[in-house]
């Protein structure tokens, strides 16, 4: 048993035009994509806006982690297709698949780009307390640490013959125990000497906190933004006027 | 002097031309070729991130080498569970919280217990005995959480020996431990040694490892780089350096005696050697000094 | 003026009967590099915990006596100004790091603090370069090795410029030659900073060569305080149950067999001393 898919969404540092952006920018890119994903229910426009989306992950250099988080649907993309023709059209279904891409793509893009550290300053920037933005951040730092900690509980149970397959609902509930309990057990402790390291650095310190990093809103973020804010009201102008579109945008599928 | 184990029987674990590759790519385990005969002792050092706990958990399948084999009694691993290797091979870990989880002591020792088939009788039986052995059996009835960081270590190590695995694997028990727990660490793993037991520690501890461990491998980015009689492999600057291990501190002050002229001093290997040195050194000085 | 002290101070954790510190009277001068030993659970965390208002703050239970720091009471002054008098590395690095890099690590404290931002970076600089780890600074904690990550953790309290740093059993994880190097850096900061250093540690071997004092600690109590010499050639000492290097043992066998009737030597060379004078006697 592994925790490998959690790297789909594991921010790297990397030099791109995407990376360099700031935060709020790329949190605008995952709402207008969100959005547009959800104004369409017809397969090309849904289509043409995760086409528009592939540019972007190939100049932000994330192209392979991208297709790792896309890999990662195809067991939703399965259960929607079956659902959906049961129940509707494949044509529908088709579509509902788009837009679960551009949705898990948009936001796959914002973690897969935002280091952490700005992820909190941008948090704060927008007016959120500093102790909610640190500890958001310092849940993002202990995952690796906490999925390394699960490993070892695991490797130490197998090895004194627990094992993970059980049958039955209430079996493998109970069988989580050995596994679930140390790993509370572990992280309370954990967390306990984490507090007692950033008291010792002054954490809580009555003072006003002074910031050593600031993210900057510059003229590419703004450009950036007023583009996806254009793409935006084209999408909902189509949207409104959808009635006198050309026929080739709401084809479908001819079953 | 010591001298190793040699058996004209097959040895009881056999480890061939194992690579390990992570998924991401980096290579963890190198060519990996050790033979481990049964009532061996055998240490394994090298810096932290060098392969040791990756080497260990090939053993019982935790871990399945990208290529190469395991065999152990003379069977190959590959088709073998990790529950089933994990009967004769009791892997013991670091981290006692990371497997202690019962309500009682008692508890901890039956879940252990459990996974071996025993009927009601025996399982009592079993679990009184390795509570009397470990001097546990005071604490039968409280939590494992209320256990100080001995005892919660003694009850993790009694709970891998209470299924009676044949080959025991430690990793690190000695790790922040003062000289009394030490003491009582070497006192367990000699009964075990004498019950014919084969054990594998892996240790950071070089005074430890020098003074009772018989064999060592020294292992770095994920190579064994040398292998032999521990005190040839401590003893040895080139590896210690490449491996990043310091000499042991008898070793330091050997070579220091010996700029200084005490010529033969490099016969004496173990602290006991250069303390009957120095003691039939000084003791020749005065009688010559009286006799003058 | 004493830097840290104790005054008939005793300590018991919530929820437990015996007390972890008993009676603690203890003065703690400046510019010492202070070794504490004691055998597992006697109550050398603890006795840390105290010296920079953990306990009683953060930890609750029940007191009784003062402990002071540069004069302030650690029972009212808050941990965050206590921190720029006292500054604790902990045993486990990767628990002490708490940002997703290491210039954001060693930031963190002074922001806290409220620091100027160019001040900061000027302090950066320099506890940065002591530690010797300007090369790692965009590095994500779990990129790092362990002897690094306790570096980033010693670098990041340095940065706060306290006047005593105290070590908890910094290198109980670490593989030997790593906790070398980090010992041994302890030392350069102390000289580089005029630091007071208290260090809890199991590898004496490492530590004593530079230790000016011992604290020795049994059931909770601190049974001597002493120089090192002094230490070192007592009867607690002898009788404690620590990782007594091996200079130690061989000097002490000779010792008991009437051959040897200096002083203990507490590194290689200081061994090498002693036994020239043997050799020319």
């Amino acid at each position: 048993m592994s925790l490998e898919f959690l790297n789909a969404f594991k921010f790297m540092k990397k030099e791109s035009f995407l990376h360099n952006l700031d935060p709020r920018a790329k949190l605008v890119l995952a709402l207008t994509y969100t959005i547009s994903a959800l104004l369409f229910n017809q397969i090309i426009p849904l289509l043409i806006i995760f086409l528009s989306l592939i540019p972007l992950v190939i100049f932000g250099k994330i192209l392979k982690q991208w297709i790792k988080s896309i890999r990662g649907l195809s067991f939703l993309v399965l259960f929607i297709i079956i659902l959906n023709t049961l129940f509707l059209s494949l044509s529908f279904a088709i579509a509902m698949i788009f837009r679960i891409c551009i949705m898990v793509s948009a936001f796959s893009i914002f973690f897969l780009t935002v280091d952490p550290n700005d992820l909190a300053l941008s948090l704060i920037s927008m007016k959120f307390p500093y102790e909610f933005a640190f500890s958001f951040s310092l849940a993002f730092r202990f995952v690796p640490t906490i999925a390394n900690e699960a490993q070892n509980i695991i490797d130490a149970q197998q090895s004194r013959g627990y094992e993970m397959q059980k049958k039955g609902f209430i079996n493998q509930i109970k069988n989580l125990f050995p596994l679930l309990i140390p790993l509370i057990i572990c992280s309370i402790k954990r967390a306990f000497n984490v507090a007692e390291a950033l008291e010792s650095r002054a954490f809580g310190s009555k003072k006003e906190r002074s910031y050593y990093y600031t993210i900057k809103f510059s003229l590419k973020d703004w450009i950036f933004t007023i583009y996806l804010i254009l793409i935006l009201i084209i999408f909902i102008f189509i949207k409104i006027q959808f009635s006198v579109m050309p026929d080739w945008l709401v084809w479908r599928l001819p079953v | 002097m010591i001298t190793i184990y040699i058996s004209k029987d097959l040895p009881l674990i056999i480890i061939e031309n194992v690579d390990y590759v992570y998924p991401n790519g980096t290579v963890a385990l190198k060519n990996i070729n050790l033979n481990v005969h049964k009532g061996e002792m055998l240490g394994i050092m090298g810096k932290n991130g060098a392969g040791k706990t990756t080497l260990i958990r090939t053993l019982n399948g935790l871990i399945r080498p990208t290529s190469g084999d395991i065999y152990i009694n003379n069977e190959n691993t590959n088709s073998k569970s990790i529950a089933e290797l994990s009967k004769n091979i009791g892997l013991i870990f670091q981290n006692p919280s990371h497997q202690l989880f019962a309500n009682s002591v008692e508890d901890e020792i039956n879940f252990s217990l459990k996974n071996l088939y025993l009927n009601k009788e025996e399982l009592q039986i079993k679990t009184n005995e390795i509570l009397k052995k470990f001097n546990l059996d005071k604490y039968r009835d409280r939590s494992p959480l209320n256990l100080s960081g001995g005892e919660s270590k003694k009850l993790a190590i009694a709970s891998i020996i209470c299924r009676a695995p044949e080959i025991l694997v430690f990793d690190e028990p000695t790790l922040g431990q003062d000289a009394r727990e030490i003491e009582s660490f070497i006192k367990l793993i000699n009964t075990e040694k004498e019950k014919g037991k084969t054990i594998i520690i892996i240790t950071h501890n070089i005074e430890f490892a020098f003074e009772f461990i018989p064999r060592t491998i020294l292992m770095e980015s994920g190579e064994i780089i040398a292998d032999g009689p521990t005190q040839n492999v401590l003893n040895n600057n080139f590896l210690t350096e490449r491996s990043s291990l310091i000499l042991p501190q008898t070793r330091q002050l050997s070579l220091a005696l010996q700029k200084i002229g005490f010529q033969d001093i490099n016969k004496a290997v173990s602290k006991n050697d250069i303390i009957e040195y120095l003691i039939n050194f000084l003791r020749n000085k005065t009688t010559s000094v009286q006799e003058e | 003026m004493d830097l840290i002290r104790f005054e008939k101070f005793y300590y018991r954790y919530k929820g437990n009967e015996e007390y972890a510190l008993n009676n603690i009277n203890l003065r703690i001068e400046e510019d010492n590099f202070i070794l504490l030993c004691g055998e597992t659970g006697s109550g050398k965390t603890t006795l840390i915990r105290c010296m920079n208002g953990l306990i009683p703050q953060f930890y609750s239970g029940f007191y009784k006596g003062k402990v002071f720091v540069n004069e302030k009471d650690t029972i009212n002054t808050p941990i965050a100004k206590l921190s720029t008098d006292v500054g604790i590395v902990f045993q486990n690095p990767e628990n002490q790091l708490i940002a997703m890099n290491v210039e954001h690590e060693i930031a963190f404290g002074l922001e806290n603090l409220g620091v100027p931002p160019k001040e900061i970076s000027k302090r950066i600089k320099e506890s940065t370069s002591l530690t010797e780890i300007e090369h790692i600074l965009d590095k994500a904690p779990f990129e790092l090795s362990g002897g690094e990550q306790q570096r980033v953790a010693i670098a990041s309290i340095l940065v706060l410029e306290p006047k005593i740093l105290i070590l908890d059993e910094p290198t109980a994880l670490l593989d030997p030659y790593m906790a070398k190097k980090i010992i041994n850096l302890i030392k350069e900061i102390q000289v580089e900073r005029n630091l007071t250093i208290i260090i809890s540690e199991h590898r004496l071997d490492l530590v004593l060569p530079f230790a000016d004092q011992m604290i020795l600690m049994r059931n909770g109590e601190a049974i001597e305080h002493a120089s090192r010499d002094d230490v070192l050639n007592g009867l607690n000492f002898q009788n404690l149950m620590l990782n007594k290097p091996v200079i130690y043992t061989i000097f002490d066998r000779l010792r008991n067999e009437n051959l040897f009737f200096g002083k203990i030597p507490a590194s290689i060379p200081a061994a090498i001393d002693s036994m020239k004078k043997l050799q020319s006697e």
